[in-house]
């Protein structure tokens, strides 16, 4: 059997994803919302970059306002691979902003009285969102997020935090596939290569946490649930143990809350939530 | 015949009835004899529970629609209540400065992003199967999914339909791995469209919605495919457009002098009849 990884069904036609997505940024962004463009924070990691590059593609640059947010746990390299993709851009001076953020976050940490690395992680990753609302409100912009398919899908976000945005226009692409549209569109191939990372604590990487490459992860994923071979199966196929598919699917079922609005417990004879069913563009 | 791909807002019957009406004189001006609108192409598709909210609004407009319609035939797609509470996804076929008839769809996808059969009562071929007499021919009229299954094509055409006008709401499905340079849900569409053709020897109009509704996204690609299997007009993908082309019912005829067409073995109905 053959066992390659990642997957041949995680390749994509990058042009045509290219040229939907920024068609759809577009008529989400301005005319759908009514907004004249995006605001993103990029970390320097592929997700931001690969997103802040489509956004300028479809909004332009002088619609795209662009902050990094740093604390003391940030690399200072992802700093100047911020600065990279901003020169390379061409963002104006005025869209682009860094914001040191660790000031609030040692502030807050503070108050709620915890030193836990992942309580003062998800503090700065909140701290991000709220400071990404209010620009977004200052230029009359929605807040474009940078989730993938991959971390979305494992739960491997902030509840509020990172996903607290208004869009996520690369979320139906895995990690995987991420790289494949990020070649596509020119996004240095150092910062392609860049093992991901939260930055949410010094010298943090997605893969170690997670114990499992991006491939690897992205192949399990793909086979249980968009291909919906059973557990025995996506094991059998990629060749691995079977313990890595279930840990990989237990990550998935333990953070569903986590791609759901909020509980409500009924009451009534129509609550909102599974019987308050209109669709988003209901006007 | 005019191909009307349009993009609609969902739940603005009145803004979508006045788009209706420019295009029904669009096509009145270029000369076409019928112009087709896709499904549910006054409502929008998406509707979830929008959808017990439109149908007196539905009923106004196609009256409306109908009064523009003395010299030319529509078909518009609209949310149908022949019954307090019961609802329909429907084509209203136009003529005569009348609404002719409303056919309901019989299949009603409700699977992945479909939810048809929780809100839409589905049609009975027994009792709403139409052929719909035109002064250039009969017309039968499915809606989407019901191109997806041999009978309802079947039905129409060995019931006298020499046109069948096929309304969709097709949303993009498959554009990241292409199948012969398009998106998986254009290519399985066309296959589709030129087997009803092929296998009846009919022209088969099919026109599908552009524009966006919340995640999804509707591709268009309608088009006129004439009984030898051969698309003989096409709109854009991705886009609205407007199309307006030629038919020539006389290639009926000649067409299945060539084709297996006059056979109908009945016992193979009898088969799935008992299955």
């Amino acid at each position: 059997m053959e066992r390659q990884i990642p997957i041949p069904e995680l390749s994509i036609d990058a042009e045509a994803v290219t040229a939907y997505l920024t068609r759809r940024l577009r008529e989400y962004v301005v005319d759908y919302a009514g907004r004249r463009g995006g605001v993103i924070g990029l970390s320097g990691g592929i997700d931001s970059a690969t997103t802040t590059y489509l956004a300028v593609r479809s909004l332009g640059r002088e619609n795209v306002y662009v902050y990094a947010l740093p604390t003391s746990a940030t690399p200072a390299g992802d700093l100047k691979d911020v600065e990279r993709i901003v020169a390379e851009l061409d963002i104006p001076p005025p869209n682009f902003g860094v914001i040191d953020i660790e000031a609030a976050v040692d502030g807050l940490a503070r108050m709620v009285g915890s030193e836990d690395r992942v309580v003062r992680g998800n503090i700065a990753a909140r701290t991000r969102m709220i400071i990404l609302h209010a620009k977004a409100a200052m230029h009359n912009c929605l807040v474009i997020g940078t989730s993938d398919k991959s971390e979305l899908t494992i739960g491997y976000f902030t509840k509020y935090g990172d996903a607290g945005v208004d869009l996520m226009p690369i979320a139906d692409l895995y990690k995987t596939q991420v790289r494949y549209l990020a070649k596509h569109l020119w996004v240095p191939g150092d910062i392609v290569r860049k093992p991901p990372s939260p930055g949410l604590w010094p010298g943090q990487t997605a893969e170690e946490e997670l114990g499992i490459p991006y491939e690897l992860l992205d192949s399990i994923l793909y086979l249980r649930f968009d291909a919906w071979l059973n557990e025995e199966e996506v094991a059998s196929r990629l060749g691995i143990d079977l313990s890595l598919v279930r840990r990989v699917v237990s990550m998935v079922k333990a953070t569903q809350h986590k791609r759901q609005l909020p509980e409500i417990f009924r009451l009534s004879q129509r609550s909102h939530g599974s019987d308050w069913r209109y669709p988003r563009e209901w006007r | 015949m005019a191909l009307a791909q349009i993009s609609t807002r969902i739940g603005d019957v009145e803004g979508n009835k006045e788009k209706h009406l420019s295009f029904i004189r669009l096509a009145r001006e270029r000369g076409a004899r019928l112009v087709v609108f896709p499904e549910l192409s006054l409502t929008g598709y998406l509707l979830r529970d929008v959808a017990y909210e439109v149908p007196r609004a539905c009923s106004e407009a196609a009256d409306e629609l109908a009064r523009e319609c003395k010299d030319i035939y529509a078909v518009v797609g609209l949310v149908h209540e022949p019954r307090p509470g019961i609802i329909s996804n429907a084509a209203a076929i136009l003529g005569g400065g009348e609404v002719r008839c409303i056919v309901p769809k019989f299949y009603l996808p409700t699977y992945g992003l479909f939810e048809e059969g929780r809100y839409f009562k589905p049609g009975d071929p027994l009792r709403d199967l139409r052929i719909v007499e035109t002064d250039f021919g009969p017309v039968g009229v499915l809606i989407c999914e019901d191109m997806w299954h041999p009978e309802p094509a079947e039905a129409l055409v060995r019931s006298g339909a020499e046109i069948i006008i096929c309304i969709a709401s097709s949303p993009l499905r498959g554009l990241n791995r292409p199948v012969d340079n398009k998106p998986w849900i254009d290519y399985a569409w066309s296959a589709l469209i030129a087997s009803v053709a092929l296998m009846y020897n009919v022209h088969v109009v099919f026109v599908n919605r552009a524009g966006h509704e919340d995640e999804e996204f509707f591709w268009g690609g309608s088009r006129v495919v004439a009984p030898d299997g051969v698309q003989i007009c096409g709109c854009g993908t991705m886009e609205e457009d407007f199309r307006v082309c030629e038919i020539d019912l006389t290639e009926t005829a000649r067409s299945r002098r060539f084709s297996s067409f006059r056979i109908h073995s009945r016992e193979f109905h009898r088969v799935l009849q008992d299955l």
